[in-house]
């Protein structure tokens, strides 16, 4: 049984996301219940599959009992799913955050939908089980079609509000199909030359023929992956789709995409750089990882500048989400334990901040119709999202007692330990960069404004105020647990060959 | 020089992958209509696809199913691989061509949708008109 757990972890959204219009299309009640049922069993499930990882070790699951064995005689015909440290901790954040979403999604779903209700849910199962799947394929083709099975039902739901909303889908579909037809590409490319599409076995080919990693083709496979990937996590020059997607998504969507579509694809091009490529990869006469530190370094500068200048809140947020995306790159890049640890924690507490953050974003526009900085004087009447927006801009900027410091701690510290000022420098100044956006914000809502209080709106809906609540709770938990969670990715640095 | 030509030019397929996916990407990117846009977007899969067709070519080779004497052999290491074709581009090919087609029926929905409301398929001229 316990071997068929990541199986299980994913099959739970998908059978549901397949039964949903079955059962919906007779009772429409039954489809959110049904969701939140499965995506719970799912943050269960999760945290038992991480148990049984962390107390008996990684297991490789191979489907219809195909050889994965990559040591000869046998061939890897089977697909494989590696269900390793970092697979499972990702599982538990992404289900837990699924779950959050969900249930935070109930009190802002949009009205219009009427019967196409089931349809959205069908949807939001596909993205989550989508996802599930980039976590745990441990096969290059399969991590293509997860990839795109992720991005389809995203596309679908970002154009849900219809007028604006469709422009944006549709924009973000070619950019995103655009991104996969690069990763196609650099697949096809890889395995004409080491004939297997195995991320176990890659690493054999390409440690039995070093000469492998100095062909014209792998580096160009490399390359277009690279490419692909960089489109899909939003990397600075190929962010194009990403602010106005998440402005125009419905508000109970966004938080879903900015906490994990993303992040994802930042965890799919991990995967492949330390587990396939190894960390000392070269193209042509550079390092590999010293070009991502330096993407890195411009993205976290230059979303964070970008943010800064934003009207719209949600906007603002989007392009927050993109500085620190090239954050967690700056500190994978060092090409040590200490930045791989920091950015690893870094990535499951952004994406527990952007999800927080756009919870707030979308509670504010449902609440009080607050779109902008300038409308956000209106938060005052809801101490639960002024609260929840101050922890979450603490950790956003780093400060200590939230998981946000701890991450960027060690990113630094990793930085320094590689010798690598230009990194820390950047880090710091995108650090002072969000300041400045929250000190904006923070400006308008408690800063004298001639508006006067509108009678109180609505009693806040009790699923918004939990939700918002507890990923406040949570990025203050992870700041606390951030002891034993570095060192538990330090471990999986370790196996990854650092 | 010379001989990267006349290497190139023994390779049309090569050259045909290369000229489909920029043609498909140079409109993909700059096309205003979003149909012709949808078009450069099949262009750059199709190519692709052709790319791993082309690596999936072998001369004198079949299906990989069991033929003639290799039939009746026991083990696997008495048959001669060289016959038979590698299944797997081909199977990828299909994967992929499932994938594209779900792309291109969810982006002519979104289309159809764009197309009720704003009566045009022109991204310039429909950004301009929500100015």
């Amino acid at each position: 049984m316990s071997y068929h757990l990541p199986v299980i972890l994913f099959l739970l959204p998908f059978a549901t996301a397949i039964c949903m219009p079955m059962v919906g299309s007779r009772r429409r009640g039954w489809c959110r219940p049904m969701a939140l049922t499965a995506v719970f069993a799912m943050c269960v499930a999760a945290v038992i599959n991480l148990w049984i990882v962390v107390e008996h070790g990684e297991t490789r699951y191979a489907f219809g009992g195909w050889p994965i064995s990559t040591s000869l005689p046998d061939h890897p015909l089977g697909i494989e799913w590696v269900n390793d440290g970092l697979a499972s901790v990702m599982l538990v954040a992404l289900s837990f955050l699924a779950c959050l979403c969900l249930f935070y999604g109930g009190a802002v779903t949009p009205r219009s939908l009427g019967a196409r209700v089931v349809l959205y849910y069908t949807l939001i199962l596909l993205l989550i089980s989508g996802l599930t799947g980039i976590v745990l394929a441990g096969d290059i083709f399969n991590v293509f079609v997860f990839l795109e099975v992720a991005a389809l039902s995203a596309y679908a739901l970002v154009g849900i509000p219809g007028g604006r909303a469709l422009i944006v889908a549709f924009q973000y579909l070619i950019l995103g199909t655009l991104g996969a037809s690069f990763y196609l590409l650099g697949v096809v490319f890889l395995y004409a030359t080491t004939g297997t599409l195995n991320m176990a076995d890659l690493v054999q080919q390409i440690a039995d023929k070093p000469e492998l990693m100095t062909s014209k083709a792998v580096i160009g496979g490399t390359t277009f992956m690279f490419i692909g990937f960089g489109i899909k996590m939003a990397l600075f020059p190929l962010h194009g789709w990403l602010p106005g997607a998440y402005t125009r998504a419905p508000d109970a969507i966004s938080p879903l995409l900015a906490a994990l579509m993303t992040k994802v694809a930042l965890y799919g091009w991990v995967r492949i750089m330390f587990w396939v490529l190894g960390a000392g990869a070269e193209i042509g006469q550079v390092h590999v990882l010293t070009l991502l530190g330096g993407l890195g370094a411009l993205a976290a500068v230059v979303g964070a500048l970008l943010a800064l200048s934003q009207e719209n809140v949600k906007r603002m947020f989007a392009y927050g989400g993109i500085s620190h995306v090239g954050l967690i790159l700056i500190g994978v890049s060092q090409g040590n334990s200490t930045g791989f640890a920091g950015s690893m924690f870094y990535l499951i507490n952004d994406a527990v901040m952007q999800a927080g953050l756009f919870f707030i974003a979308g509670a504010a526009i449902h609440q009080h119709g607050a779109r902008t900085v300038e409308d956000l004087s209106r938060l005052r009447q809801s101490p639960w999202l002024i609260g929840a927006l101050i922890v979450l801009a603490l950790s956003m900027i780093g400060i200590p007692p939230t998981g946000g410091f701890f991450g960027k701690w060690h990113i630094i510290l990793g930085a320094i330990e590689a010798g690598n000022y230009l990194a820390v420098a950047a880090v710091v100044v995108a650090t002072l960069l969000t300041m400045a956006y929250f000190q904006r914000l923070f400006v308008r809502i408690f800063g004298d404004s001639q508006e006067s209080p509108s009678a109180a709106g609505a009693e806040m809906h009790p699923s918004l105020r939990l939700s918002v609540g507890l990923t406040a709770a949570a990025v203050i938990v992870l700041g606390l647990c951030s002891d034993p969670m570095i060192k538990f990715f330090r471990g999986v640095a370790a196996s990854a060959g650092l | 020089m010379l001989e990267h030509i006349e290497a190139a030019l023994l390779r049309p397929n090569y050259i045909a992958f290369v000229v489909l996916f920029l043609w498909g990407f140079f409109i993909m990117v700059t096309h205003p209509n979003m149909v012709k846009k949808l078009i450069g977007m099949y262009l750059v899969q199709t190519s692709i696809l052709l790319l791993l067709v082309t690596i999936g070519v072998k001369q004198d080779a079949t299906v990989p199913i069991l033929q003639g004497s290799d039939a009746v052999l026991s083990t696997a290491d008495q048959m001669t691989p060289a016959d038979y074709t590698n299944p797997l581009p081909h199977v990828l090919t299909l994967t992929a061509i499932v994938v594209q087609v779900a792309t291109l029926g969810v982006s002519l929905a979104l289309i159809t949708a764009i197309y009720r409301k704003y009566g045009s398929l022109d991204e310039d001229e429909i950004l301009q008109r929500i100015e």
